[in-house]
């Protein structure tokens, strides 16, 4: 591990990493706009230009070199000495911030990046007080670049890390800078719209207001978002990510890095994932509700467990068919693979606890397409589910009877299960009439979902359930990586979280906590004792 | 005739451009010299003879090429004839009477460099150069200099012309790179260095039209003759360029080191200055090197003592790689003079220096693209009668943090930008002051409302021109210049 | 409005222009040889389709693109870096007045300002007969003629605005004296 000094400290750093990763791992501030550690370096921002100790030419004598040097593009040598604060640094500092205003339009009151701005946070910790532009300005135009995002261009400070995006990591191509010297611009080619798969990222990417999601515009004012880490839904791949939201609800998602799976990226899929659920906010389930011949009415959530309990275990011990197999083989359990592993580990509990041979059940995995894999490695995942592979684990802890869904089906079709607990959660309808028809049958059917469904409207007892942004918890991922997730916003009134009910539902006291349950879990599952949690990266001015 | 025409033999003469002619002259004759040598030597033969970049730079041909890899299978040569620097045009006269003289010259540094494709970038508005190229080239292959096998020496090398289309920048080596390779021309960052990663990911030399036809006459004529040409660290034969109102504008050959005055006057260069004039300023080394004050100006008294900081005569500035740089500027660059006559308002200069690095800055480097055109404005504003006298201190200063601390930007184009601007605000600055002081009451004011009617309650003049606590590099001279502003 | 986007997302069919004919493609594909990528080609090929087209259409980069293997944007990045590529229609004859300083100390001012009174046009236009368009360049590299003029690819030397009219009355003002190699065609 090479060692270097910056600024008369010692640093240990990563081999082959640019001093100013070194410098901002150290948690050093060193302003910088087109240096992204996953794009290629350009160098051209001229930020984060550093002095450096060299063998003078003539005496041999290692001596700070009057030149500076761009730290971004300088990797990092054993004992090499470096600093930042020195005048000339400072200085260059100074003036570059001082040239990043010369032509823009200082609206920050009406920008969706103010606040996390880093011309707004270099400008005051780098920059003047005052500008000394006196001359007009250039005023470029805003452009409408694809069906999700916007250029302001006169914000732009041609860092060009949209640009090396669209290159290198989405392999599409689609935005170029276009003219030369101070008339530059960022551009589609007219027609050719930005509207790659990954495109949302450059959002992010832009260290200034110039690039923006049209979903967002005008929102919210970013200090009033509070950020919770979670693992996107949208698809099996594990993708970490922030949500972003408030007392109003959420407002968007943003990558999380993660040196395993997604990098600093996240595919618009993953990026949007949210909105679905929040389109379809009316058409919730918020109540617990029960079938009484053709009228439905309200169950207290307190009363539920209790109810589930009764008439499972009733279910189970009622005699079997001539050809059923053994004693509770008529309940069974769907889990779906948007639950997460403690959840689906707790409501396996709670079924066996009931009916020791009750029969579980994987749900519908969507699958669309084939997986994708782009440049530099990022993939879009087939399977639109987060957690298949966690279930089947807690599936497979669990043990006794299984069954694949278009088995369980079939058999329900032929009358073979009297009681049913089948768990949902996606953010799309996903009834086709082939359930639909078979789990008519079974007499006692319980539907735990997000949304209404001819499902739940056939349904002995609903349950409304919490999307993944209202619940805590592990998914795992394609790979078998465990990673956990937050709760972000509340659950909807009159909805309770999934752990928790199941938490309920198998007797345990007072709150659910997923850490709790996972090293419950791990006695049997040791992959759970512990969860990845990604590196903490320094700020990369985005 | 005191100097002997090397380079510029053919000027003017014509059927000159032929192989034909040029066989008849010896051409060629270094070439098979070359390809008698092991190409190896042949570099340390260029490096003895330490014929120094005629691109601007000035650096040793011999020792550029020694930096290539050993190993290597691919190797291209980039011959810059992107000749855009104003008012250098020395390649261009080289290329229209002496087409051949450059093709050998590219086949000795192809063969001492192993390399398999030479491109010519030629800028695009050369068109008859480039039709009188191109007719050179087909004649040399059907002569069997290029192609497979030259001159059954068992060497081969293919050699093409690129057109450019339209960009200063493009002449930088690695901005030259990137646009033959199809794309915007942004230089690169370097290192990697082109000898190393050039063209197409592959070792690469670039060299200068000029640099490249010195070497056929070093093979030829032996390097003993070569470096009795011109002053130590400067030899050689240099083609200069000398524009604007003198009698006989053109390009003149001579060994380095000869005087700013006599490229002016000397009866064998200018001619001296139309209508009697006297010189106002003189860029002597193309646009970026640096303005130095003609002679509108008395002579020093003190004739061996230099003294930047008094309205002195300077030309007697010698045309080397090192007595410009003496005289505070940037260095030889293209040895391309252009005299400003004493009817000539100094503003107007400015402003066109101004526009011309605005419009080819590339627009890569903060730095380059906001200062180039920021300085553009304010020398606008200026000229239209507008100026403070706080922004020549403005300017001054925008050229040492944009340009005068290596290291700052990607090329050399700032610093290009900042010497001539630099030069022009410092040693015109008595002129620059009575102009301003001769504007109408009140004009500065008026000027910046246009702009920013918020400007009404700022204190414009002094206040919003907040000086910085910190620079790049001291500039503290500048300052106590600006006393009394 | 300054809150209102211009639409980069749609361009209407009409303003795509001319297209490449099968000759022009075969030209540039001439040029593949020489480089080791298509890429590289991108700027003979930009010389030809605009030679033939007298700018370089969308459609013209379009199609380039495809020729070239490379996303469309990449093009017209290129085509817009560049000063010597049009992008909207110009005519038969491009004056082309260097602005840098050599000429201008020679009077270019005077000839700009002589051009566009005879030719009642600005830089970048064209007159409606479509003959001439005019624009600026910086210093064409031949300060010892400033002031010069290139009308197509004929330089004229030590222009003054009285030889204006002499120039334009001339039919072949754009004609070389030497013979053209046929690698590229005439404007
Ligand atoms: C902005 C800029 C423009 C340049 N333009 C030219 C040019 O037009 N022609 C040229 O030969 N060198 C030009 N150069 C110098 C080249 O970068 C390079 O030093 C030269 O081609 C090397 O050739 P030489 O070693 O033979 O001089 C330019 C450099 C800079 C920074
Ligand atoms: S739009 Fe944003 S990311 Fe793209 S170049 Fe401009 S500032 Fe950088
Ligand atoms: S210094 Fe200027 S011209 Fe050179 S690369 Fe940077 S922006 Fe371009
Ligand atoms: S130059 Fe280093 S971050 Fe931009
Ligand atoms: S200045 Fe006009 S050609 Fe050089």
């Amino acid at each position: 591990m090479p060692t270097i000094t910056i600024d008369g400290k010692k640093v240990d750093c990563r081999e082959g990493v640019p001093v100013l990763q070194a410098a901002l791992e150290a948690g050093l501030e060193v302003p910088h706009y087109c240096y992204h550690p996953g794009l290629s370096i350009v160098a051209s921002c001229r930020l984060c230009l550093m002095e450096m100790k060299m063998p003078n030419p003539q005496t041999k004598e290692l001596e700070w070199a009057p030149r500076l040097f761009p730290s971004c593009q300088t990797p990092v040598r054993d004992g090499m000495e470096v600093r930042f604060e020195s005048p000339a640094v400072q200085g260059n500092q100074q003036h570059v911030m001082e040239y990043y205003l010369v032509n823009h339009p200082l609206d920050c009151p009406v920008c969706d990046k103010a606040g996390e701005c880093y011309l707004q946070d270099y400008s005051e910790r780098f920059g003047h007080a005052s500008s000394r532009m006196v001359e007009d300005k250039h005023k470029n135009p805003k452009k409408n670049i694809g069906s999700d995002t916007l250029l302001y261009q006169d914000r732009c400070v041609l860092c060009t890390r949209c640009v090396r995006f669209c290159d290198e990591i989405a392999g599409a191509g689609e935005l170029r800078v276009v003219d030369r010297g101070n008339r530059c611009e960022i551009d589609v080619f007219p027609g050719v719209p930005l509207d790659n798969p990954l495109q949302g990222n450059v959002v992010d990417l832009c260290p200034v207001g110039a690039l923006l999601d049209k979903g967002f515009l005008f929102r919210q004012r970013v200090w009033m978002l509070r950020h919770t880490p979670s693992v996107s839904p949208a698809d099996s791949s594990g993708a970490t990510i922030w949500i972003d939201h408030n007392d109003e609800g959420v407002h968007r998602c943003r990558p999380r890095f993660n040196e395993r799976v997604n990098q600093w990226w996240i595919s618009d899929e993953q990026r949007f994932a949210w909105r679905a659920y929040v389109r379809r906010e009316h058409e919730r389930l918020t109540l617990p509700r029960q079938r009484r011949g053709g009228e439905t009415e309200t169950v207290r959530w307190e009363d539920l467990p209790a109810i589930l309990r009764f008439r499972f275990e009733q279910a189970a011990r009622a005699p079997s068919g001539p050809q059923a197999p053994a004693p509770g083989s008529k309940v069974a359990a769907v889990l779906s693979p948007m639950m997460s592993c403690e959840e689906a580990w707790l409501l396996g509990r709670f079924i066996r606890s009931v009916a020791p041979q009750a029969t579980l059940v994987l749900g519908h995995v969507p699958v669309v397409g084939q997986d994708r894999t782009f440049a530099k490695g990022f993939v879009i995942r087939a399977e639109k589910c987060p957690n298949r592979r966690g279930v089947e684990r807690a599936m497979e802890s669990l043990g006794g009877p299984n069954l694949a869904l278009a088995d369980f089906l079939k058999a329900a079709g032929e009358g073979k299960f009297a009681a049913a607990y089948v768990v949902g959660g996606y953010p799309e309808s996903w009834v086709t009439p082939d359930m639909q028809k078979p789990l008519a049958k079974v007499e006692f059917l319980v539907v735990h979902d997000l949304f209404a469904s001819p499902l739940s409207a056939a349904a002995t007892i609903v349950i409304p359930g919490a999307s993944w942004m209202e619940r805590e918890g592990t998914f795992m991922n394609c790979d078998g990586l465990v990673q956990p997730f937050e709760r972000a916003i509340v659950p909807l009134e009159g909805v309770k979280s999934d752990g928790q009910f199941f938490h309920e539902l198998c007797g345990e006291p007072g709150l659910f906590r997923s850490r709790r349950t996972r090293e419950k879990m791990a006695e049997t599952m040791p992959e759970f004792a512990s969860v990845f949690v990604p590196r903490q990266e320094p700020e990369y001015a985005h | 005739m005191p100097y002997e025409k090397i380079l510029t033999r053919n000027v003017g003469v014509p059927g000159s451009t032929s192989l034909k002619a040029y066989q008849a002259a010896g051409g060629y004759e270094g070439a098979r010299k070359a390809l008698a040598m092991k190409p190896d030597e042949l570099v340390e033969l260029v490096k003895k003879a330490n014929l120094r970049g005629r691109g601007g730079a000035g650096f040793p041909a011999g020792v550029k090429w020694s930096f290539l890899p050993p190993n290597r299978d691919v190797t291209y040569l980039c011959v810059n004839a992107d000749e855009s620097e104003p008012p250098t045009f020395c390649n261009r006269v080289l290329m229209e009477s002496d087409p051949h003289m450059l093709l050998e010259g590219i086949l000795i540094a192809g063969y001492a460099t192993r390399t398999t494709i030479a491109y010519i970038y030629m800028r695009g508005e050369f068109t008859e150069q480039f039709h009188i190229m191109q007719r050179a080239v087909d004649e040399a292959y059907a002569a069997g200099y290029f192609g497979r096998n030259v001159l059954g020496s068992g060497y081969d090398i293919e050699c093409y012309i690129h057109r450019g289309a339209g960009a200063y920048v493009c002449g930088e080596e690695t901005g030259l790179i990137e646009s033959l390779e199809g794309k915007r021309g942004w230089p690169r960052i370097k290192p990697p260095f082109p000898a190393v990663e050039g063209l197409f990911r592959k070792p690469t030399v670039v060299n200068n039209v000029e640099t490249l036809a010195c070497l056929p006459h070093i093979l030829t004529r032996g390097v003993d003759w070569w470096l009795a040409l011109g002053p130590k660290g400067s030899h050689g034969t240099k083609m200069y360029c000398v524009s604007g109102p003198v009698k006989r504008p053109g390009c003149y050959e001579a060994p380095l080191g000869i005087s700013t005055r006599e490229l002016i006057y000397g009866p064998d260069f200018g001619g001296g200055m139309r209508d009697g004039m006297k010189v106002k300023a003189c860029s002597p080394g193309g646009l970026s090197m640096g303005f130095l004050r003609g002679d509108l100006f008395p002579k020093n008294p003190s004739a061996d003592k230099l003294d930047l900081a008094q309205d002195y005569d300077e030309l007697d500035c010698k045309l080397d790689f090192d007595d410009t740089r003496r005289y505070g500027l940037l260095g030889l660059g293209t040895a391309a003079a252009v005299v400003v006559g004493e009817d000539t308002d100094i503003r107007d200069v400015l402003v066109n220096v101004a526009r011309f690095y605005a419009h080819e800055s590339c627009g890569q480097c903060t730095q380059c693209r906001e200062g180039t055109g920021w300085m553009y404005k304010i020398a606008q504003r200026i000229r239209a009668g507008a100026g403070r006298r706080y922004d020549l201190d403005l300017l001054a200063e925008i050229t040492t943090n944009m340009g005068m601390m290596p290291g700052l930007s990607i090329c050399g184009l700032p610093d290009g930008a900042a010497w001539p601007i630099r030069t022009l605000v410092q040693r015109f600055r008595r002129e620059f002051e009575r102009h301003i002081d001769a504007q109408a009451p009140g004009a500065v004011e008026q000027a910046i409302r246009r702009v920013n009617p918020a400007a009404y309650e700022l204190p414009i003049v002094q206040g919003r021109a907040v000086a910085p606590e910190r620079g790049s590099m001291s500039y503290e001279h500048e300052w106590s210049n600006a006393a009394g502003t | 409005m300054s809150w209102q986007a211009v639409d980069r997302t749609r361009v209407p069919e009409e303003q795509l222009g001319p297209g490449l004919s099968e000759a022009v493609k075969e030209k540039i594909r001439a040029f593949f040889s020489r480089y080791p990528t298509k890429q590289a080609a991108v700027l003979p090929a930009l010389h030809i389709a605009q030679d033939a087209l007298g700018y370089v259409s969308l459609r013209a980069m379009k199609e380039l693109a495809e020729l070239l293997e490379i996303p469309p944007s990449k093009v017209m990045d290129v085509v817009t870096f560049y000063t010597h590529f049009w992008t909207h229609p110009k005519g038969r004859k491009t004056l082309l007045l260097c602005r840098s300083i050599s000429c201008e100390l020679l009077g270019a001012g005077k000839l700009k300002d002589a051009i566009r009174q005879r030719l009642g046009i600005g830089e970048h236009e064209t007159t409606p007969d479509g003959e001439y368009s005019f624009m600026t360049e910086e210093c064409l590299a031949a300060c010892d003629h400033a002031p010069c003029l290139m009308v197509n690819e004929k330089m004229h030397k030590c222009v003054r605005p009285e030889d204006l009219e002499r120039i334009l009355a001339d039919a072949d003002n754009d004609r070389l004296d030497i013979p053209r190699s046929d690698l590229f065609d005439a404007p």
